[in-house]
């Protein structure tokens, strides 16, 4: 298989994140150990960007070429967008826990990534229960669409509605070299790794289509 | 003919429509009352918190008729297929968004103005001079969800659970507007008008000025087959 | 391609997710013939019907009426009429302002006219308007037989004099006069070199109208045919496809 060695490049990756993640980079001061957690956090929310990008592109050249390849770039990005922004939203509130006291609140940073969320996944449920089988592919392509351009609005939106509730550590905060090359590494792991289940997810689509082809010219010609 | 002739040609076909049936504005003025019922008895609207919720009650009633509304803006087009009537005309399509949109923009200011009154009745408001803001804030927040709204209704008009994934679909897209609203009725009823209340028109006027362009853009890939 | 061909399909083909609803077919129909087309139930008339007016896209190949992509340059919908098995009317509009609105629609300069014409054409006003059908036409559509609805839906579909008719099932729910009217209306039609492609499944109606024969079964093409003015060959060319079919 060709994509065994990217397979194993994306696994080496991420043994070294995890050895950067726990056996090199120092306990941060004030937090103590439960900081480790913004080196799964920060990639994760940087993955599920990219992959809502990915459904954005997906979705243009879907309506530009009509070729099945470009939907399934666009569906098999926002399933591990949504998985990833998951990831974001399970990791945020266990670090929340012990810093704030509380695993959830209203605060910018947080609403805005759980609105996002619920956009991809209403995407999701489209492509799942509410298109038939005809315009699926197209629907879901303006849907991509306009969601990505509403990403922004959200941000500003949400930001106008509690700026001063800001909690959030700013996304510019500076940190020690060490951490900043853990971070790096942890990214690179990420984005590996999303971009290998995407591949891996877009192929089992292409199966999926084939087989359900197949069985529908079987029905056809019975 | 023109586009803003087709357009606006559509439009006045849907009012008439409306005005002979009331089938979108009546009902959903009603359902508002209904809506504030429900409230007063989740919330007791008399009380002294009427200044923190009265806002979101009165955009949470609003955003449910919009949804209702909506979702029949395209029933009439659907009946007979008259959708397809339409994009036989020939022209770009995009006029049809346009019409409906414009169209849905008068239902939605419409259910919001014939329903203020019932606000400011139980609500205790004396409505005085910030009627004009408040109009601002109305205008703007019906335009956001016409805009967006007409887009979604003419993508689910061809789904199945139609009337499900109207909801599904619009609401968290609405939010940014949605909250900017609230935000804004909230600081007009609170008298404090200008300085703050402007990032939030400008909010709206954004929201509905994207998802016009690109509803235009994108609507012959809605509707096509 | 030459320039006397209305309707050119090049491989043009209809995919609704993994259902073909027509496969890829070549086409051409030449400026002024009249071409019946017969199928079964499902068979993909109306795919072929939506194509050709440019209502859905192609899933391959391409479609050309009078040389110009009817997606791409929405003006040469214009050429097009097309009378669906839906009446494409608004049952809460009068039946004088569904007209007006569609004829609004084309950017028609004499819309009162014209809707005359197109109203006459179908034996619903007559050149000395009867006092009933002037009053039928001031209510509203939904309130109307199947009957009158279908000759509104003709008129709304020639209202805009088409160079291109496209009639999938024309003579559903009319009573014999108004049969004989749209019997004269597409014999005119005929003589006037107006393109038509015509589905119904009544032969009998389409006896002496028509010059080709197209039959479609499964989405493919299964017979095509230019006809010669024996008045039982439709019968007999279609006999085996219509009983074919379950």
């Amino acid at each position: 298989m060709r994509s065994v060695p990217f397979s194993c490049l994306v696994f080496a990756v991420m043994l070294v994140a995890l050895g950067a993640i726990f056996l090199w980079v120092p306990t941060e001061k004030e937090m103590g150990i439960v900081q480790r957690i913004f080196y799964f956090h920060v990639p994760a929310a940087f993955s599920s960007f990219l992959a809502f990008f990915l459904v954005f592109v997906g979705s243009i050249q879907y309506l530009r070429t009509r070729e099945d390849k470009w939907d399934r770039l666009a569906l098999c990005s926002a399933e591990l967008g949504v998985i990833f922004a998951l990831i974001v939203l399970i990791t945020g509130p266990l670090w929340a826990k012990p810093i704030w006291g509380v695993y959830w609140r209203w605060e910018p940073r947080l609403t805005s990534m759980l609105i996002t969320f619920t956009i991809y996944v209403a995407y999701l449920m489209v492509r799942g229960y509410g298109a038939n089988s005809a315009p699926v592919q197209r629907i879901s392509a303006v849907l991509g669409i306009l969601a990505f351009a509403n990403v922004p609005l959200v941000y500003y939106a949400v930001d106008l509605w509690a700026a001063d509730q800001q909690l959030h550590p700013p996304r510019n905060v500076e940190l020690e070299p060490t951490m900043q090359y853990t971070k790096w590494i942890c990214c690179a792991a990420f984005f590996l790794l999303l971009f290998r289940l995407i591949a891996q997810r877009m192929e089992l689509a292409r199966i999926e289509k084939a087989v359900a082809l197949l069985r529908q010219k079987l029905i056809d010609e019975t | 003919m023109s586009f803003l002739g087709r357009a606006l040609a559509i439009l006045r076909k849907d009012l008439k429509a409306e005005w002979r049936t009331k089938a979108r504005l009546s009902p959903m003025v009603f359902f508002i009352l209904l809506m504030l019922l429900v409230f007063n008895f989740s919330f007791d609207l008399g009380g002294a918190a009427l200044r923190e919720i009265g806002p979101g009650t009165l955009w949470s009633s609003y955003v449910f008729a919009s949804l209702l509304s909506l979702g029949r803006s395209f029933a009439d087009e659907r009946d007979n297929n008259a959708l397809d009537a339409l994009l036989l005309a020939p022209g770009d399509c995009g006029a049809i968004y346009l019409g409906k949109m414009l169209g849905n923009f008068v239902f939605l200011l419409a259910i919001e103005l014939l329903s203020l009154p019932f606000f400011a009745l139980f609500f205790n408001l004396s409505l005085g001079f910030f009627l004009l803001p408040l109009l601002a804030v109305f205008v703007l927040g019906s335009a956001c969800m016409a805009s967006a709204g007409t887009l979604f209704a003419a993508l689910s008009n061809n789904m199945r659970l139609r009337e499900l994934m109207l909801p599904l679909l619009l609401l968290p897209m609405i939010l940014p507007a949605l909250i900017s609203s609230v935000e804004a009725t909230g600081l007009v009823l609170a008298n404090e008008c200008c300085e703050k209340l402007f990032p939030h028109l400008q909010m709206l006027g954004v929201y509905a000025v994207v998802f016009t362009v690109l509803s235009l853009m994108l609507f012959e890939y809605a509707i096509e087959e | 391609m030459s320039g006397d061909d209305a309707i050119v399909l090049a491989g043009a083909a209809k995919r609704f997710g993994t259902h073909t609803a027509l496969h890829p077919i070549d086409l051409v129909i030449p400026r002024g013939q009249a071409a019946l087309l017969v199928g079964a139930n499902g068979a993909g008339k109306s795919t072929l019907l939506r194509l050709v007016a440019g209502l859905c896209r192609p899933s391959a190949g391409s479609v050309k009426i009078n040389g110009r992509d009817p997606q791409r340059t929405p003006e040469v919908r214009a050429e097009i009429g097309l009378l669906s098995h839906q009446t494409l009317l608004y049952d809460e509009l009068t039946a004088r302002e569904n007209l007006r609105f569609f004829a609004q629609l084309y950017g028609l300069d004499n819309p009162d006219e014209l809707l005359a014409a197109a109203l006459a054409a179908v034996g619903l006003c007559f050149p000395s308007p009867v006092l009933a059908t002037h009053e039928r036409l001031n209510q509203r559509v939904g309130s109307f037989s199947r009957g009158m609805k279908q000759r509104l839906a003709i008129a709304r579909a020639i209202l805009h004099g088409p160079s291109i008719l496209l009639l999938d099932e024309p003579f559903t729910g009319l009573d014999t006069s108004a049969c004989a009217a749209l019997h004269r209306l597409l014999r005119r039609f005929r003589q006037e070199g107006r393109t038509c492609i015509l589905v119904t499944h009544r032969l009998d109606e389409a006896e002496g109208l028509v010059d080709r024969l197209l039959v479609i079964e499964r989405g493919q093409r299964r017979l095509d045919q230019v006809l010669t003015e024996d008045s039982n060959q439709l019968r007999t060319l279609c006999a085996p496809y219509l009983d074919a079919n379950p």
